[in-house]
């Protein structure tokens, strides 16, 4: 992996900011298109976590699970989303490596939530493995890795996806 | 101090049960500092200095393995100024050294050091009161360990009662080695709602195809593409039985307050274990007759009061850890059985992701229904919890009676007037 050309690294932070805003506009079909069929979706439990098959998670799904769970979003008949959370995904110091057919993409996110009254801060570090795609991007897998995720007063739910 | 015996009637109990907060404080001394409380298991403390931090009735305790093999729980709290002597979850030790003053304390809690010692009087070391005090009776069952904070009481085996031990009995079972290990993490998730909803909540067989109704609705939608559906959608989907499927389920109220309810998961995953090599290997340890006895024990939760659920075949146990009258923790744990493939662990994992996860989309909708009930109880002129859902067949329980919640509120009311 060597680090991307000035025009390749604009190119995935403006993909990185269309799945930001695709997210934060509960456009979830179109979020769930950006991703390979056979893409992971990562959220470890533990700090620096190497496995999610011996360890749990707090996100670990494919595409079809990830879909069940937007599908579910989308259609609004869940307490856990009545009213709607709204979020913002914020990203910066954007990395980005390039190697054989394979993209590598790195950058903090900073998840503000708003619902019901209250409003949440989430600290995390994202990871993108990306494939070029007719000029386009696609997601291989993704990784948050949140400051906090193994927090020992544990976390109320989440809803909406890092 | 308070009349509690007036609080839970036949058929409904008084909202201060989730509310008052000087209940909470007598809830603490009266049940979880009288009850046998799950503190982890043997095989987090395979040698000598081994142990993991967890709490009772709200208090941080350490449980240890001393050289001589015998398991201590002790108040995490220095006998000197009260500082917390272990920070970590778990690890290996050779002693406990409080981080304040350095006075350092052996495995069994007794006091081996503190700096200049002259400057207390002769004999201090040998006094009371100067060693990490230990919970006064620890005890294992199967393997999984218990303490109690209060000195006498029946013992772990009766407390448990034969029902309850079944459901032990049956976890390490499924194990070809006869043998679980606690394995890959915990899960804890949040709510500000009082502790019993959620004791409740798991026995409530009249919710899920209501509640989690979205879930169930997206779980259908689902295109499995001629693939075998996964362990995770098969959870979500095994919500989905009919009102009167949930209703023929069997619920049992036991004494003490501790209650099962049987299983529901799609009979897909048993007719799947059938041609594993798990069950290949449980039939070369013990033989088909019994394999069938072990794996048609059919029981979704057993619910330990107050704050324990057991999950056989899932190789899982959750807990309640309540932090205040409004807001409870549940830490969800897995067990690896030993002698059977790998995959199955792994399937452990997933599911509890799924299930026991702050990101799970079927518990997370019970939380926040434990929220609102939270929020509408606390203010207001309505006084009473209505629990009254098939009051005429206590003996017999339909699964949709709410019995075994009559029953956890019986046994609140005895544990809180004693």
């Amino acid at each position: 992996m060597i680090a991307a050309s000035l025009e390749r690294w604009h190119e995935v932070q403006q993909f990185l900011f269309r799945e930001a805003r695709l997210l934060d506009e509960r456009r979830f079909a179109q979020w769930l298109a950006l991703f390979d069929p056979d893409a992971e979706y990562w959220v470890p439990y533990a700090w620096q976590q190497q496995s999610p098959k011996d360890h749990v998670s707090l996100y670990y799904e494919t595409v079809k699970l990830l879909g069940m769970r937007v599908d579910r979003l989308a259609r609004e008949l869940s307490p856990l989303d009545t009213p709607p959370a709204r979020v913002n995904h914020y990203l910066s110091n954007v990395t980005v490596e390039e190697g054989e057919g394979e993209l590598v993409a790195r950058a903090y996110l900073l998840f503000v939530e708003y619902r019901r009254a209250e409003q949440r801060w989430f600290a995390g570090r994202s990871t993108w493995r990306l494939r070029p795609a007719a000029g386009d991007f696609r997601i291989a897998a993704k990784r948050v890795d949140l400051l906090n995720a193994d927090q020992e007063s544990g976390h109320l739910r989440f809803a909406v996806p890092f | 101090m308070h009349d509690v015996s007036r609080l839970v009637e036949r058929g409904r109990s008084h909202r201060r049960l989730y509310t008052d907060p000087a209940l909470f404080a007598l809830e603490m001394e009266r049940i979880f500092r009288r009850a046998w409380l799950w503190l982890g298991h043997e095989s987090q403390l395979r040698e000598p200095g081994a142990f993991f931090c967890t709490r009772m009735a709200g208090e941080r305790v350490i449980v240890v393995r001393h050289h001589d093999g015998a398991v201590y729980a002790l108040h995490n709290r220095c006998p000197h100024r009260g500082a917390e002597v272990c920070a970590l979850p778990s690890g290996t030790v050779h002693s406990f050294v409080c981080p304040y003053h350095a006075w350092t304390f052996r495995t069994d809690g007794a006091l081996a050091s503190v700096p200049l010692e002259h400057g207390y009087a002769a004999g201090f070391k040998a006094g009371e009161r100067v060693g990490l005090e230990r919970v006064p009776r620890v005890a294992s069952y199967r393997g999984f360990l218990f303490g109690n904070l209060s000195p006498q009481g029946e013992d772990l085996e009766t407390f448990l009662g034969p029902e309850v031990r079944a459901a032990f009995d049956n976890l390490v079972d499924r194990a070809p080695d006869g043998d679980v290990e606690l394995a890959g993490g915990k899960t804890v998730q949040r709510y500000r709602g009082n502790w019993k909803l959620q004791m409740e909540n798991s026995i409530d067989l009249l919710h899920p195809r209501i509640l989690h109704r979205s879930a169930i609705d997206a779980a259908d939608r689902v295109d499995h593409g001629g693939e075998p559906p996964s362990i995770e959608w098969d959870i979500v989907k095994a919500n989905g039985l009919t009102l009167r499927e949930w209703d023929g389920m069997r619920v049992a109220a036991l004494p003490r307050g501790h209650c099962w309810m049987g299983g529901f998961l799609t009979a897909a995953i048993d007719e799947r274990a059938r041609d594993t090599p798990y069950y290949r290997r449980m039939v070369a340890r013990h033989g088909e007759a019994r394999v069938r006895e072990i794996l048609s024990f059919n029981r979704h939760n057993t619910i330990v009061y107050p704050g324990l659920f057991v999950n056989s075949r899932l190789a899982q146990i959750r807990q309640l850890q309540p932090v205040s009258v409004d807001c409870t923790e549940q830490h969800g744990y897995i067990f690896r059985l030993k002698g059977a493939p790998e995959e199955l662990f792994e399937a452990s994992v997933r599911m509890v992701n799924t299930n026991n996860s702050p990101s799970s989309i079927v518990t997370s909708d019970d939380h926040e229904i434990f929220e609102r009930i939270q929020e509408s109880l606390a203010a207001g002129r309505h006084e009473w919890v209505d629990l009254s859902r098939g009051l005429a067949r206590d003996d017999a329980p339909e699964g949709t009676n709410e019995a075994p919640m009559r029953n956890q509120h019986r046994a609140w009311a005895q544990y809180m007037q004693g």
